[in-house]
C-alpha cells in the first residue's frame, strides 16, 4: 500500500516536473552531428543492412506485391492510432493541450473502427509527440547519435525516449492495447519498411549508405522535435551560406 | 530663390522615397511569379516526359530527361555547396567531373520517383524573399487518390548571372537534399584526403 502510495507519489511529482519545467526548447541543435561511436555504429549498420535485406526487405516486397494500397493504408492507419496514446500524453507534458486535446478525439473516433479506418478523414492534423521530443523540450541535450541492432538510428536522447515510451505508455494503456501493440510489432516493421521502400533503396545506392541514412534521420527527427523554431534556425544558417557561395 | 529650390528638393526626395519602392517591390514581385513559374514549370514537364516515356527502359528515359532537369538547375551552385572548403582545391577538370556525377545523382532520383510523380499533383503554398538573393517556394504534392499522404516541399532558388532563376536546393519534409549530400561527399573527401577522382569514382559506382 505505502509503495504503491510513494510510487503515485513519485508519477504525480514527475508529471508535474516535466509540465513546470517549462518546455521552453532553449537548446535547439542545428549543429554538426556528433558521432563518436562511428566505428561501432557502422558495424551496427552492416548488420541490421543485412538483416533487412535478407529478411525484412522480401517479406516487405511481397507484402507490398500481394496487398492492395487500401488495404496497407488501413493497416498503416491501424499502426498509428495504436502510438496515438504517447502522443496524448506527450502532448500534455508538453503544454500543447490542443494537440493533446485533437489526438484524443481522433483516438476515440477511430478507435469505433479500431483505427482501420480514418473516419476524420485525414481532415485534422495531428502531431506525432513522443517522450524523445519531451525530453527535447526539457533541454535534454540531443547526445552522440546511435545505431542500435534491430531498431535502427537514435540519437542517446531519443533512445531514452523510445525506452520511456514502452514502459510508460504501457503503464497508462489499457492491457488489451498492450498485447495487440506487441502481437503487432512485425506487422509495424514490415508495414514501414514497405512506406519507406524507395527511401532506403535510395539510401542502400548511395556513395555512403550509413553517413546518408544518418543526415536523412537527424534532419528529419529535428524537424519533427522542434518544429518552425527549427526551420527558421537551420534556414538562417542556410541562407547564410548560400549567400557566401553566391557572391 | 533659396526658397523655391528647397521645396524642389523636397519634391524630388518625397517621390524618391514614395516611387522608388514602388520599382522594388515590382521587381519582387516579378522574381516571385518568375521562380513559381519555373517550378510549375519544371513539374509540368516531368510529369509529361514520365507519361510519355513510360515504354522505354530506366537508362533511356534518364538520357531523355536529363537536359530537362539539368535546365532548371544551379548545378555549379550544387557542386560547391556539397564539398565546402574542398572545392577550392579541387581543379578544373575535376570540378566538371564532379557535377556532371552530381548530375547523375540527382537525375537517378528523379527516375526511380518517375511512375509516382506522374500520379501526383503540386500545389504551390507560399512564395517569399530571403534576404539579398534567395526565394523560397513552398508547395505540396499530393496523392490524387488520397492514399499517400501528402508531401511538404520547399524549393530554394536564385536569379544566376544570366539572370536565370534556377534551383539551388529542394527540401522534401524538411530533408535537404544539399545537406544530405553534403554529409555524404564531405565524409568521403575527408577520408581520401581531398581526392575528388576517388569521391567522382565512388559516386559512379553505385549507379
Amino acid at each position: 500500500m505505502k509503495i504503491s502510495y510513494l510510487l503515485s507519489y513519485k508519477t504525480i511529482v514527475l508529471v508535474l516536473f516535466l509540465i513546470l519545467s517549462g518546455c521552453s526548447n532553449k537548446n535547439i541543435t542545428i549543429s554538426e552531428i556528433k558521432d563518436p561511436l562511428e566505428n561501432i555504429n557502422r558495424k551496427i549498420f552492416h548488420f541490421n543492412r543485412s538483416v533487412d535485406e535478407k529478411v525484412i526487405s522480401p517479406i516487405s516486397a511481397s507484402y507490398k506485391k500481394i496487398t492492395p494500397p487500401l488495404t496497407r493504408k488501413a493497416i498503416s492507419n491501424h499502426i498509428d492510432w495504436l502510438d496515438t496514446p504517447s502522443t496524448i500524453l506527450n502532448s500534455s507534458l508538453q503544454v500543447d493541450f490542443k494537440n493533446s486535446i485533437l489526438a484524443s478525439a481522433k483516438f476515440l473516433l477511430n478507435g469505433l473502427t479500431l483505427g482501420f479506418y480514418d473516419l476524420d478523414n485525414g481532415e485534422t492534423v495531428i502531431k506525432d509527440r513522443d517522450f524523445g521530443s519531451t525530453l527535447a523540450k526539457l533541454n535534454v541535450p540531443e547526445g552522440p547519435f546511435l545505431m542500435v541492432p534491430f531498431i535502427g538510428p537514435r540519437t542517446t536522447r531519443d533512445f531514452t525516449g523510445t525506452i520511456l515510451d514502452t514502459n510508460i505508455t504501457s503503464n497508462i494503456s489499457s492491457q488489451d492495447l498492450n498485447n495487440l501493440k506487441l502481437i503487432e510489432i512485425p506487422i509495424d516493421t514490415i508495414d514501414t519498411r514497405a512506406r519507406l521502400s524507395k527511401t532506403i533503396d535510395n539510401i542502400y545506392e548511395s556513395a555512403d549508405p550509413y553517413i546518408k541514412l544518418r543526415s536523412f534521420y537527424i534532419q528529419n527527427r529535428r524537424n519533427v522535435v522542434y518544429d518552425e523554431k527549427y526551420s527558421d534556425l537551420k534556414n538562417k544558417k542556410a541562407d547564410e551560406e548560400f549567400e557566401k557561395l553566391l557572391e | 530663390m533659396k526658397n523655391y529650390w528647397n521645396k524642389i528638393k523636397k519634391i524630388f526626395v518625397f517621390l524618391f522615397l514614395f516611387i522608388s519602392p514602388l520599382f522594388v517591390h515590382n521587381s519582387y514581385s516579378d522574381d516571385i511569379k518568375n521562380g513559381e513559374h519555373v517550378i510549375q514549370e519544371l513539374i509540368a514537364k516531368t510529369q509529361k516526359h514520365a507519361l510519355e516515356t513510360i515504354h522505354l527502359s530506366s537508362e533511356e528515359r534518364s538520357k531523355k530527361i536529363t537536359p530537362i532537369i539539368q535546365q532548371y538547375l544551379n548545378l555549379n551552385f550544387m557542386a560547391k555547396a556539397t564539398t565546402g572548403s574542398f572545392w577550392n582545391k579541387a581543379t578544373n577538370d575535376e570540378k566538371i567531373k564532379y557535377e556532371l556525377a552530381l548530375l547523375d545523382q540527382i537525375i537517378n532520383t528523379v527516375e526511380e520517383h518517375l511512375n509516382t510523380l506522374a500520379t501526383l499533383s503540386y500545389k504551390p503554398i507560399k512564395s517569399e524573399f530571403r534576404g539579398k538573393k534567395l526565394l523560397y517556394i513552398t508547395g505540396v504534392i499530393e496523392d490524387k487518390s488520397k492514399i499517400k499522404p501528402p508531401i511538404n516541399l520547399l524549393w530554394k532558388l536564385s536569379k544566376g548571372k544570366d539572370e536565370a532563376i534556377k534551383i539551388l536546393d529542394l527540401e522534401i519534409e524538411g530533408i535537404s537534399l544539399i545537406r544530405s549530400h553534403k554529409s555524404e561527399t564531405m565524409s568521403i573527401l575527408r577520408k581520401n584526403k581531398g581526392d575528388f577522382n576517388d569521391l567522382i569514382g565512388k559516386l559512379k559506382i553505385k549507379k
